[in-house]
């Protein structure tokens, strides 16, 4: 009795109810709406922010100024047309290996590992080093056939620039006819120097007298190889 | 007499009329009642439905409309890439009421002064006293002066934001873009052109997009401005264009002027040489006399021969060459030498008619089709007989604009099709404008190792870029003064097309009245001055426009070497 008399009392307020539910969810999307709008209205102030020190940037940085400081200071120039490059295949030509052909120096390196012989080869021209300029004078000086018959070992003390100067003259103009003396002269010094007979047969055969003063085939001693690769890295 | 006296009608008892009366009164008051009710239940239902409304639907108090997007008060003028050519942005302004002042006037003077120079103490005081309501001190000032006038502290000082247009490149392509008038609405060049959509709020959003180019122009103005200043010329113009589109990349106009402070601009600076100013251009006119000699069927090759005399009479008057060859000459060497003698003769064939035709077709007897709104009209002659033919023929008698001179060539380079020329970048907003055929095909191609045989081995050597392959036409044609062709003073330009063995970009360059230097041997002559600045603009611009260089290509120079003879 008492219940159905307050019905209408309960569907008055459920209905208020729902009113101010629905009012509150309104309310909430209202408000979640002009924090929106407050965030646009910033990033558009952002961006004019951005689009005023972009201005004052691209102002300060016109082209005209920048023209007048590459000229003042700078001075950067527009690439010249050689300096542009079409295709890879132009780019790959620009890092061509050069073809100069350098005899000497892998040479020496490759007659590096190779065994000592028993006694340094003549061959070395350094001023500096006596006791190979004596050997070197012993085994090439070119020295009249009696002369050098009668005394077998005339340069145990010469001075150290002359054997060089012998040498060169020895080595310098093609001889096509050597003496007998010396061929036999010669067969005796390969005892105590390897190749050497090879050497000066082919030294006066070869015109060029670099290839043909030192050998490149012969083996050198390890202080000189090492010596001379210095010389060549410096 | 007859009438019922009151004694004779028996009255209603009181009772039953009273009920009545009650119940009449009673239902007018219920009616009203309910129509008051039924007011009230309105005017409240539309309340709630109004509050319902707004709840839902509305904006809240502290909204602000039209925030969403950032709008200026005029839009902005971008280049082909993008780069901002003229802004509007809030400046400060300094004004001055002298009503409102309280401080020392005397004082506030000497401040003023001592902070804005250009005005005396005394100038400033007269202002303070002079009763007036307002004043502007400084418009569009720096940041370090607003904060040092704002720290005088005078209540009379007024110190206000208003938006301002500001060209970022002060001067470069000032001309094309031109300025506003103090109410911000445009007073001249693309500012004037396009005003309706700069200013209108739907459109001013979206900047206008030039079909300029930042770097191409400044290279263009650098150069040209060295050049104008090394040979002591009155002006300059130059216009770099895109053959195919007829987009104008760069256009320059000299002496300069700076759109920020439109006040203090001269009427020389002002002035368009590019394409107000019209002027006889000279030899450069010569490719088109021979295209359509060529079209018309006059000429048949490079190898046809004149007769090219020391002077040719015609028509009671004397034709002069400045390289007179005294013999037989080849097309091909007509044009590389700039001959008169033989390029008349030429135009001669072609005939008036022929040449009118031609010329009309080209756009050469109208005002310049562009958007700016600075066009000058061509002048052509009045009786335009055989012999004004053969002076027209070799650019003589008939003055055009440089731009019109950029545009015949465009024509002539891009298969003989014309396009009108345009300062909007072509694209989808603004599409490619329907072209007319003004040469065939194979006419634009012969011309092609014509123009490159004149940089190479003619008067235009001066113009090569190294492996741009550049081509084109010398002209240097008197300048007119009171009326009388003078003898001394030149108008000097340059037509050149690059690169010749696929035209894309024409260059033209012009300097009115270059004086001769020791490095021109006493010349004043367009292969002299105005050739170098377009070999140097070509080598800078190209790589930036995308020419590779290339120094194994040229265009098809066997159909003309063989008819040149080697001296």
């Amino acid at each position: 009795m008492s219940v159905r008399s307050f019905h209408s009392v309960f569907m008055a307020s459920a209905v208020a109810g729902a009113a101010l539910g629905c009012y509150l969810v309104s309310l909430r999307v209202a408000s979640e709406r002009a924090a929106l709008e407050d965030v646009e209205a910033q990033i558009v102030h952002t961006q004019s922010d951005i689009r005023l020190l972009q201005t004052e940037v691209g102002t300060r940085a016109r082209l005209t100024q920048l023209e007048r400081w590459n000229l003042r200071a700078l001075s950067l120039s527009a690439p010249t047309a050689s300096q542009i490059l079409g295709d890879k295949f132009q780019l790959a030509r620009l890092v061509r290996p050069d073809p100069k052909l350098e005899v000497e120096a892998p040479v020496i390196m490759a007659s590096a590992p190779a065994p000592q012989p028993q006694q340094p080869l003549a061959q070395d021209d350094d001023p500096d080093t006596a006791p190979v300029a004596q050997l070197l004078h012993e085994a090439s000086y070119e020295a009249p056939a009696k002369a050098a018959q009668e005394t077998p070992a005339p340069s145990r003390q010469p001075k150290a620039n002359q054997p060089k100067a012998t040498i060169a003259a020895s080595v310098a103009g093609p001889r096509p006819n050597p003496p007998k003396q010396l061929v036999t002269k010669m067969a005796s010094t390969a005892k105590k120097a390897g190749d050497k007979l090879v050497a000066m047969t082919s030294s006066a055969v070869t015109k060029p007298a670099r290839a043909a003063r030192i050998d490149p085939l012969a083996p050198l001693p390890a202080d000189h190889s090492t010596g001379r690769a210095l010389r060549t890295n410096r | 007499m007859n009438a019922p006296t009151e004694a004779l009608v028996a009255p209603r008892p009181e009772r039953l009329r009273l009920v009545g009366q009650r119940r009449q009164i009673l239902s007018m008051m219920h009616q009203r009642l309910m129509l008051g009710m039924l007011v009230y239940a309105g005017v409240v239902a539309f309340i709630a439905l109004r509050i319902i409304y707004l709840a839902a639907f509305g904006d809240h108090a502290g909204g602000r409309p039209g925030v969403t997007a950032l709008v200026p008060d005029r839009g902005d003028i971008v280049d082909r890439d993008g780069e901002p050519l003229a802004r509007t942005i809030d400046a400060w302004s300094i004004g001055l009421h002298p009503d409102k002042v309280i401080g020392d006037k005397l004082q506030l003077a000497h401040k003023l002064a001592q902070l804005m120079p250009e005005h005396s103490e005394a100038d400033y005081f007269n202002m303070l006293r002079s009763g007036k309501n307002f004043f502007y001190l400084r418009r569009r000032a720096a940041p370090e002066l607003v904060e040092a006038v704002n720290s005088i502290g005078e209540p009379g000082i007024s110190l206000d934001r208003e938006p301002e247009r500001l060209y970022p490149q002060t001067d470069l392509a000032a001309h094309v873009i031109g300025f506003t008038n103090i109410d911000g609405h445009g007073a001249s060049g693309a500012e004037l052109a396009f005003d309706k959509q700069l200013s209108d709020p739907a459109t001013r959003g979206t900047p206008v997009q030039l079909s300029i180019s930042m770097t191409v122009q400044q290279a263009l103005e650098h150069e040209l401005l060295d050049a104008m200043n090394h040979f002591s010329a009155l002006g300059a113009a130059g216009v770099v264009m895109d053959v195919h589109t007829g987009e104008i990349l760069a256009m320059t106009s000299l002496p300069a002027m700076n759109p920020n402070a439109p006040g203090k601009v001269t009427p020389d600076q002002m002035f368009n040489r590019a394409t107000l100013g019209v002027y006889e251009l000279g030899s450069t006119f010569k490719p088109f006399t021979l295209a359509m000699a060529m079209d018309a069927g006059t000429v048949s090759g490079a190898g046809q021969m004149y007769n090219c005399p020391d002077a040719l009479p015609a028509y009671g008057h004397l034709i002069h060459d400045t390289h007179p060859f005294g013999r037989m000459c080849s097309v091909a060497e007509i044009m590389m030498e700039s001959s008169n003698i033989g390029m008349a003769q030429i135009a001669d064939q072609v005939g008036t008619e022929r040449q009118k035709a031609f010329l009309k077709k080209m756009g050469f007897l109208d005002k310049v089709e562009v958007e700016l709104p600075e066009r000058g009209r061509p002048l052509t002659p009045t009786t335009w007989g055989p012999f004004e033919t053969m002076t027209v023929g070799f650019g003589q008698g008939i003055a055009v604009a440089p731009l019109q001179l950029a545009m015949g060539y465009a024509t002539l380079f891009d298969g003989g099709i014309y396009h009108r020329p345009t300062i909007l970048k072509v694209g989808p907003d603004h599409p490619l404008s329907k072209g007319r055929r003004v040469f065939t095909a194979d006419t634009s191609y012969r011309m092609r190792s014509l123009l490159r045989l004149v940089v190479m081995k003619g008067t235009g050597k001066n113009a090569n870029a190294p492996g741009y392959r550049v081509g084109g036409k010398t002209g240097t044609a008197q300048k007119v003064i009171n009326g009388r062709y003078s003898q001394t003073v030149n108008i000097t330009s340059f037509a050149g097309v690059f690169p010749m063995d696929d035209p894309r970009y024409v260059v033209v360059v012009m300097l009115d009245a270059p004086h001769a230097t020791p490095e021109t041997y006493g010349f004043t002559t367009a292969g002299w001055n105005v050739a170098p600045v377009v070999s140097k603009t070509i080598s800078r611009i190209a790589p930036m426009l995308g020419v590779t260089p290339d120094m194994h290509r040229e265009p098809d120079m066997s159909e003309v070497l063989p008819y040149v003879r080697e001296e």
